[in-house]
């Protein structure tokens, strides 16, 4: 009863233009402290209360947020910020350069999950109030773009709530309570049941939509989900199963909005196993490049995009989509011909085909069951025998450590957005001093994409940055060292009239929003 | 009865440290919850440093005894998912559970008998007949499908009852209560039914076919003979010895109802401890499965105790026997 009349009361009290939203993911995000949990639903929850010293526009472009400018220093020693003025977080206190440095602290220490951006990081120096100064040990071109999603927290209000340092294994003051500068403030937090979110008067910018109070509840199963926004008492949901997306569109009063994210569908081969763990070859027929275009040519990418995906997916021709800052406009597209991919079988010594395993996920990307069921049947096509099983995501990563894989499915969505961190994470050889190559489970190697490496990460010169990047990008589609599959689709399903931006990264900014009244 | 009682409590206890250990076995094949706890980023440094951290280098033995250490404590350790302890967090989730398997099970119980009553005495009535058609639907139908066509007709169709959640609670402090509000009301009437379904149908089988056995009875005939009226020979005296074997199967089933919650919960985004189980499982969140098996475990082990005891209450026969024995 108690909860009926708060909300009578607060409905009164809205100004004019004022609007509710109630939206529901699949997953609650586990915490909501910006250094504890480095995944899309923390960050996507938490970029509408806290804010970085940049931010990202709604084509993902980087603008400023709290500083206002950033500058090289030197010839690539290091950035230099300038911050906002006025600004204040939403207890009150004024954001400074000792919240930046304790932030960097914070975000760097062992104890986060997010200290890998600040890698290359050698100190931080406030040279005033509003000016601070990161030196880097490498020069580093992408580090504004690497600090996107990092998030200020204000020093007074962490160390006087214990909450100095984050904590993953045992959760502290910052894991249920909040205090940003950005445009909605959590008023409450039930995790896994309902967070509430209502829009921040002090906030220093002015694009924000007309939603005024933001009730966010995970709904772990999509045809819930569908009845309740089909019913009326959600007005969004995020995702729409992509077979459900065309019944939604003809329901009177919903809507499905379609766009795509930044994650590409990729499969992996076994580069550096010495045999297959499936099947009774000697030796691994996948160190071969004939065996391997032999499987991208084998797969027919569109008929999987029209059937399984239902019209809503791009092919892809690199890890990254295009639009991301370092895309290869010199790659072609993969094509399916299982003539080619028979003859290059034979070439390579296997007219029969031969046995491996092939694994996949069946909870982690949209319809991944789905597609992996197809691409087993294309294999087989062209005379290969896959042997196809697939398993939740808990159990996958644990899998394809343990090298227990041939061929396997896998998902990357750059968290810089730009065409190193794939590289980076799934093509540079792997090696746990440099932290390269921490997600290449195959084990891809290539001498001149290691040298090349070092040189992107430093190279300041755009051109020939992006020149590096091609060459790249170019060794991995030649060598076939994954076959990028597909972009995967971002569906929403909204109530009529609900407006609003999906960007690439799948983040739920409610400032971009608007909500019939 | 005291000494069956003590040797129960202590059969229990082994029962609930071989689930322990069985739980624990199987948790290494559900996964690695490092994978989970930290994103995509990470380095082999963070890895190590919260598998020490979590105490998920030890060896099997010394995590199990740990546990057991603490479990007796009432501590069962902070959830990897929601950082917090697991005990706070089952203690908010137990309401929501509870109220709607008690509504079910007084669901079931009541029109489970009424109708099974009823169809036993109206054997060959119309009305009968289609009651039990009809709940041959209950048996047959998983628990599943049944929440979704109830949200599809009563939810997105009629829009008589809210689709999910459980609407809006009144905080008691050390209970959150749906009973107290319309919208709470209303968020437990799907859910309930969907639950209470298969349970109601299964009394009123179990009733019926009991009834129809002891009416056949010659007390039965006597007490006819003797004019008492129907309802006193109906409900006083037949329905009461129906009662041996609807207990039993009540009793398991309320277990079943708290346990197998777990479907209802997950259709209707129902915020219980079902949910919460689901969500574990998907993000290996060891400390609560731990902990849900734990006290499911000692549910199902008390719920037999209390029925083993009820049957001595209902049948005398029992009684005397044991004095014997």
């Amino acid at each position: 009863m108690k909860t009926i009349l708060t909300a009578a009361l607060l409905a009164v009290a809205l100004p004019a233009g004022a609007a509710e939203l109630r939206f529901a993911t699949t997953s609650d995000p586990t915490t909501l402290d910006p250094n504890a949990g480095n995944s899309a639903p923390v960050f996507s929850l938490l970029i509408n209360v806290y804010e970085g010293l940049v931010r990202r526009d709604r084509d993902m472009k980087l603008e400023p947020s709290l500083a206002t400018a950033w500058e090289p220093i030197g010839a690539g020693e290091g950035w230099r910020f300038t911050l906002r003025e006025g600004v204040t977080f939403h207890g009150g206190q004024d954001f400074t350069a000792e919240d930046v440095i304790f932030s960097y602290e914070r975000g760097s220490a062992p104890e986060s999950d997010t200290s890998s951006w600040f890698a290359g990081v050698e100190r931080v120096e406030a040279v005033d109030d509003y000016t601070v100064e990161f030196y880097t040990t490498e020069p580093n071109p992408i580090f504004p773009d690497s600090i996107a999603n990092w998030m200020m927290l204000d020093k007074g209000w962490a160390e006087e709530n214990d909450a100095a340092l984050p904590s993953i294994e045992q959760g502290n003051f910052a894991t249920l309570n909040t205090n940003g500068t950005g445009p909605y403030m959590v008023t409450e937090r039930q995790p896994g049941l309902k967070t509430t979110l209502v829009a921040f008067d002090g906030w220093w910018d002015d694009d924000i939509g007309n939603v005024t109070e933001a009730v966010y509840q995970p709904v772990q199963n999509s045809a819930t989900a569908v009845a309740a926004l089909l019913s009326g008492e959600l007005d969004l949901i995020e995702p729409v199963p992509i077979q459900d997306a065309a019944r939604i569109e003809q329901s009177d009063g919903v809507d499905v909005i379609r766009g795509i994210e930044a994650r590409v569908i990729m499969l992996g081969f076994p580069h550096d196993a010495e045999n297959l763990i499936a099947g009774g070859e000697e030796g691994n027929p996948f160190k071969d490049v004939r065996v391997r275009q032999a499987v991208a040519h084998a797969i027919n990418i569109p008929a999987i995009l029209q059937t399984v995906m239902r019209g809503s997916a791009e092919q892809a021709t690199q890890l990254i989509g295009p639009g991301l800052r370092g895309y290869s406009e010199n790659i072609a597209p993969g094509t399916y011909d299982p003539d080619l991919a028979r003859q290059l079988l034979a070439e390579a010594g296997y007219p029969d085909g031969f046995a491996f395993s092939l694994k996949c996920t069946n909870d982690r990307y949209l319809n991944d069951e789905a597609v992996c069921t197809a691409i087993n049947a294309m294999l087989a096509q062209v005379g290969l025998k896959p042997l196809y099983e697939s398993m939740p995501v808990a159990n996958y990563w644990t899998t394809l450590r343990a090298e227990d894989h041939d061929m396997y499915l896998l998902g990357w969505s750059p968290g810089t957005f730009d065409a190193e961190h794939p590289l980076r994470f799934l093509v540079a050889t792997p090696n746990e001093e440099t932290k390269m190559g921490s997600w290449n489970f195959g084990g891809f190697s290539n001498a001149r994409i290691d040298e090349l490496m070092p040189m992107i990460q430093s190279e300041i010169d755009e051109p020939k940055r992006q020149a590096m990047l091609d060459e790249a990008n170019r060794i991995m589609a030649d060598e076939q060292a994954y076959v990028p599959l597909y972009i995967q689709p971002l569906v929403w399903g909204v109530k009529e009239g609900v407006e609003v931006v999906q960007r690439p990264d799948n983040f739920l900014v409610l400032r971009w929003m608007n909500v019939p009244e | 009865m005291l000494a069956y009682i003590i040797r129960r409590v202590f059969q229990s206890v082994i029962v609930l440290l071989a689930v322990g250990l069985v739980a624990f076995s199987m948790f290494r094949f559900v996964g690695d919850p490092i994978e989970n706890l930290l994103g995509q980023e990470r380095t082999v440094q963070d890895v190590e440093r919260l598998r020490e951290a979590l105490g998920l280098n030890d060896p099997f033995a010394v995590q199990y005894a740990r546990f057991l250490g603490r479990a007796v404590t009432g501590d069962f350790g902070i959830s990897y998912r929601q950082s917090r302890p697991v005990s706070q967090i089952i203690a908010e989730r137990a309401p929501a559970t509870l109220e709607l398997a008690f509504v079910s099970g007084v669901l079931a119980l009541t029109v489970g008998i009424g109708l099974g009553v009823f169809t036993a005495i109206r054997r060959d009535g119309w009305a009968a007949n289609i009651i039990m058609s009809v709940s041959l639907i209950g048996v047959s139908l998983p628990t599943f499908l049944i929440g979704i066509l109830l949200i599809y007709l009563f939810g997105v169709q009629l829009r008589w009852l809210p689709t999910f959640g459980r609407g809006d609670v009144v905080d008691l402090g050390w209970w959150t209560t749906g009973f107290l509000t319309s919208s709470g009301l209303k968020s437990l009437i799907l859910p309930s039914i969907t639950l209470g379904l298969f349970q109601m149908t299964l009394i009123m089988r179990l009733v019926r076919s009991e009834m129809l056995e002891v009416l056949r009875q010659d007390y039965i005939r006597f007490a006819r003979a003797r004019g008492l009226s129907a309802k006193s020979v109906n409900f006083r005296h037949a329905l009461k010895n129906t009662m041996v074997p609807v207990i039993t199967v009540t009793g398991l089933q309320l277990g079943a109802i708290i346990a197998f919650a777990i479907i209802t919960e997950t259709v209707f985004q129902w915020p219980g401890v079902g949910l919460l189980f689901i969500n574990a499982v998907q993000f290996v969140d060891i400390p609560v499965m731990a902990a849900y098996l734990m006290l499911i475990s000692v549910m199902f082990v008390m719920i037999n105790l209390l029925v083993d005891i009820l049957y001595v209450w209902v049948d005398p026969r029992l009684r005397i026997d044991g004095r014997h024995t």
